[in-house]
């Protein structure tokens, strides 16, 4: 992990507390991720305390805190797909693979993310796994369109 | 507020003309008119935030509602603070913030005849309304939904649903209570610069936490209890006070746990204590405590186990007796046993009128000097070396632009003196850390020494070192010689601190203009404590040549300092008068002839059993166990509590908790302070002075005899002068020579000094007797060590 430290110290000398942003978008483009170990590590560099640099993160949606899945699900709730029933989608999906947003499945095989809208709103609802666009969901397409992935 | 040297600028508030110093802020300008803005997020001492937009007021030519905290005012401003318009506002801006706060409580029709029972289910831990509300009767909302006179909530209750925390040491969290008004975290972080608390989330899910919600022990929480002392509702609240209902009084007292001397404000409910906090009545306003002060003091008076009667150990069982049999017991057996035979051992976290009585029984009623206080300093005279220096204010410490501090592990033994250190920091200071062991001043520093343990003289001599060669400074000449003969190379070796870090912190040093050093206990609790000073009084005198610098000594106990000098001392008599110099003086005033030779110090009364023919023992507190007490033939231990020591004595009487006391005390910056009894103690317990008392009317002394503890502060007054003169202290040059520096790198000894046990009073281990503070240290070591 001190790779971690190295890094920084390459990318940021300065060290300065006006970097911590930029530092969480490095070390998420480095490790996909913000883990628990990346903060204390970050809040050595620093000089931030934990709970400051996990508040400011837990402010901006584009940071996580789960490490991704081997897939990633996006599901649309932007207008047209909430009217099209984006919710019920969700709300089965959660149901089908176990997880809220924002986390990952246990055995690392999906993440799942809320999305406001993935521009293709004719097609609602819709949602994006990995980089596969699926549209007009139902409850019972889902399933068949989860099983491709593994 | 500004200066009142700054310029003055006239506003107009609510008709009512006034001047205030430019750069007020709008509250501010009120409150100096005597004009009440509802506030909820603003706390004084602390930046304003902006938050809860209570403060809202009107402002001729300004759009909309501005916050009055936040705005500052300008000339001829014209600002109006009372308008219906504005209390409904308010009203409504209060439903929104109770929408997400159990509420029943506040707008409650039975609210008079509820009080009468509230008390009665505090045990529950989650709180749905003021019967549960540990807060109750603390709290700012019921004072806000008074003084806006809020009848009903319009808004659907959202209630959080999150965890309540209860198994935290010392202070539960429930933040289903939370406003969100951000005090709390503010403090955390812009005044202890903890870091522990945060806002974690956005928008709705906003809430006060740690990082991945770990715990507050994880998250490096130093539970100083500020979080809890400002917090406006019932969300952080001491798990002591929580059974124990709406204090109904408040005793201005000090805390005598460390050196520092913090006023406290002990919050009662009949005899009992319900909270500590820095402020009468409500708990907000930040002058601040650390964990012992805030947390402990309760936990010691009412606990459990504390002894209230007389003692006599009959084969290991302990049988109640009464006080005449105790003081004719003791009395019988002291008559045997006068003179060098007869030691007492006092501690220093007892009054200054306990300590004077102690030293002037055993000197003019038993005839002996063997007197000194547990735990000891190894060199006797130190104390006395101390007073050469000016004391240093503890406020004045954030004055400073470069301050060394050495061999002290200040966030836990002196909490309060490591905060200024901290604030200095942050204000642009130089911190300039040295210690065996990484702590957490050196989050807070610039440079950060980890010298090998036990090698801190060698270090000094580094440093002085350096600053002959690399800032051309003069020495004395026996000074500058004995230098010469420094093995530069060995030194390294033997501290583990290369030259050229040396050479870093003189050049850190070089451009200072107030430069304040300062000197933790583990330099002074080895037995080259005589050494560690003389090289740091060099030191001193060698930054003085080109800086403003002074020396701030860390004694450990509440009243080090006070009891040292009212003569709790083998060698001192009181006024640090030297037994053989000063008997005299002493002898006509006590009208009795004192011994004009040195007693034996704890050490020598304790280590030598039995042949140094000292054979009986008044202590009073506690002792780390030592076996050899078994060898005495007569023992009688004054504590509260009956602890591994107890086993050797002949009789245990109970004693007062300082929480009980009244007294005085003489802290690090040499200011005597007035202590306060917040509860009676029990009945049954006698104070030390009283059964001093009695022992010597038994002993039919008549020198010694006292009824009041203002007797015994008037006699000492009439003799010594207790406010000490901080002016000429800074003429007076303490002595100094030259330690033996001829340091082989390999050869010497090393000394491992133990990092001290910061939790004790009067001996007693307070993180044995405290569960809570048992979890904390058993948990702690983690990454913030
Ligand atoms: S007790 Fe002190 S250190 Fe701990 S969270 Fe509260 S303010 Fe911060
Ligand atoms: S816990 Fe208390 S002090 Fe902290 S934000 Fe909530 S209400 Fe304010
Ligand atoms: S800093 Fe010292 S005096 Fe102040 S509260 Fe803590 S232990 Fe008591
Ligand atoms: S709203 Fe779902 S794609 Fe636009
Ligand atoms: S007190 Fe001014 S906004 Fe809260």
């Amino acid at each position: 992990m001190s790779s971690l430290l190295n890094t920084l110290g390459k990318h940021f000398p300065e060290c300065s507390k006006g970097d911590l942003i930029p530092v969480l978008q490095h070390v998420q483009d480095q490790e996909g991720y913000i883990s628990s170990n990346a903060i204390r590590e970050i809040s050595e560099y620093l000089n931030i305390s934990c709970s400051t640099i996990y508040g400011v993160a837990t402010f901006y949606s584009q940071f996580k805190f789960n490490p991704p899945g081997r897939h990633s699900i996006k599901i649309c709730l932007g207008t047209a797909c909430h009217v099209q029933g984006g919710d019920f989608i969700l709300s089965a999906l959660q149901m089908e693979i176990g997880i809220a947003p924002g986390s990952t499945t246990e055995d690392g095989r999906f993440d799942l993310e809320r999305v406001a809208c993935l521009g293709c709103c004719a097609i609602a609802p819709v949602m994006m796994v990995d980089n596969d666009i699926h549209s007009r969901l139902s409850v019972i397409k889902l399933r068949q369109i989860l099983s491709n992935y593994e | 507020m500004k200066s009142d040297k700054g310029t003055y600028i006239s506003v107009e508030i609510d008709g009512k003309r006034i001047q205030v110093p430019e750069g007020s802020t709008v509250l501010d300008a009120a409150a100096s008119a005597g004009i009440y803005i509802p506030t909820l997020c603003y706390l004084k001492g602390l930046k304003s935030y902006g938050g809860c937009r209570l403060c809202i007021v009107e402002i001729k030519n300004m759009i909309g509602y501005p916050t009055a905290c936040t705005t500052p005012v300008t000339n001829e401003m014209e600002i109006s603070t009372k308008s219906p318009e504005l209390q409904s506002i308010r009203r409504e801006i209060l439903e929104l913030i109770l929408s997400e706060h159990p509420y029943s409580c506040l707008i409650c029709n039975d609210k008079k005849e509820c009080q009468d029972f509230m008390h009665t289910i505090r045990k529950v831990t989650v709180t749905t309304g003021c019967n549960f509300c540990t807060s109750n009767g603390g709290c700012e909302l019921q004072d806000l939904v008074e003084y806006l006179d809020l009848k009903d909530i319009r808004f659907p209750i959202t209630y959080r649903n999150v965890q309540a925390v209860n198994n935290n040491p010392f202070y539960d969290l429930d933040y289903n209570l939370c406003i969100l008004c951000g005090r709390c975290v503010r403090i955390c972080n812009e005044e202890r610069y903890s870091g522990v608390l945060a806002f974690v989330q956005r928008g709705n899910s906003t809430l006060v936490g740690t990082a991945f919600g770990e715990s507050q022990i994880e998250a490096g929480c130093e539970y100083c209890g500020a979080c809890v002392d400002v917090c406006p509702t019932g969300s952080l609240s001491e798990k002591m006070g929580s059974w124990v209902g709406v204090p109904t009084d408040s005793t201005t007292s000090i805390c005598i746990l460390c050196s520092v001397g913090c006023k406290m404000n002990i919050n009662t409910k009949g005899n009992r204590i319900v909270n500590i906090g820095p402020r009468p009545g409500k708990r907000t306003e930040p002058d601040q405590l650390c964990i012992r002060g805030k947390f402990i003091p309760a936990d010691i008076t009412h606990h459990p186990e504390r002894i209230t009667k007389p003692l006599i150990n009959k084969n290991g069982i302990w049988l109640e007796i009464t006080w005449n049999q105790a003081i004719d017991l003791i009395t019988k057996h002291f008559k045997k046993f006068t003179g060098k035979e007869f030691g007492i051992i006092g501690s220093a976290h007892d009054t200054i009128e306990n300590s004077y009585a102690l030293q002037k029984f055993c000197r003019v009623v038993m005839g002996s000097n063997n007197i000194d206080l547990s735990p000891t300093y190894n060199d006797l005279s130190l104390f006395k070396k101390v007073q050469g220096f000016q004391p240093v204010g503890i406020d004045e410490i954030i004055g400073f632009d470069t301050i060394l501090i050495i061999g002290s592990n200040a966030s836990v033994s002196h909490p309060i003196i490591e905060n200024r250190i901290r604030k200095a920091y942050h204000h642009g200071a130089k911190i300039i850390t040295a210690h065996s062991h990484l702590n957490r001043t050196h989050q807070f520093s610039n440079e950060r020494i980890i010298y090998h343990p036990g090698s801190e003289n060698i270090f000094l001599l580094q440093i002085l070192n350096d600053l002959k060669t690399a800032q051309n400074i003069k020495f004395p000449k026996d000074i500058s010689d004995a230098l010469k003969l420094i093995d530069t190379k060995g030194a390294a070796t033997a501290t583990g601190i290369k030259q050229a870090q040396i050479r870093k912190i003189t050049e850190s040093l070089a451009p200072a203009k107030k430069i304040l050093i300062i000197a933790g206990d583990t330099l002074f609790k080895s037995s080259l404590s005589n050494d560690n000073f003389n090289l740091l009084s060099n030191i001193y005198f060698a930054l003085n040549n080109f800086a403003d610098c002074e020396m701030m000594f860390l004694v450990d106990d509440g009243n080090r300092f006070g009891a040292t000098y009212i003569g709790m001392h083998p060698e001192y008599l009181p006024g640090f008068l030297e037994v053989r110099n000063g008997a005299k003086k002493w002898s006509e005033a006590w009208g009795i002839d004192i011994p004009p030779v040195s007693g034996l110090s704890a050490e020598e009364m304790l280590s030598n059993l039995p042949g140094n023919n000292f054979k009986s023992l008044f202590l009073k507190g506690d002792l780390p166990n030592h076996e050899k007490l078994d060898e005495l033939e007569f023992f009688v231990q004054q504590n509260m509590f009956i602890t591994e020591t107890s086993k050797y004595a002949d009789i245990l009487l109970p004693a007062y908790c300082f929480t009980e006391s009244n007294g005085h005390i003489i802290n690090i910056e040499r200011n005597l302070k007035q202590i306060n009894p917040a509860v009676h103690a029990p009945e049954s317990i006698k104070p030390t002075w009283q059964i001093l008392s009695n022992i010597s009317q038994k002993l039919k002394n008549k020198s010694f005899k006292y009824r009041k503890t203002d007797e015994i502060y008037e006699e000492i007054t009439a003799k010594l002068d207790l406010s000490i003169d901080k002016t000429t202290r800074k003429t007076s040059k303490p002595e100094l020579s030259m330690p033996d520096i001829k340091i082989p790198g390999k050869k010497r000894k090393i000394e491992m000094i133990p990092e001290p046990d910061y939790f004790l009073y009067q001996g007693n281990s307070m993180s044995k007797l405290i569960p809570d503070l048992k979890q904390l240290i058993d948990n702690k070591g983690g990454k913030h060590g």
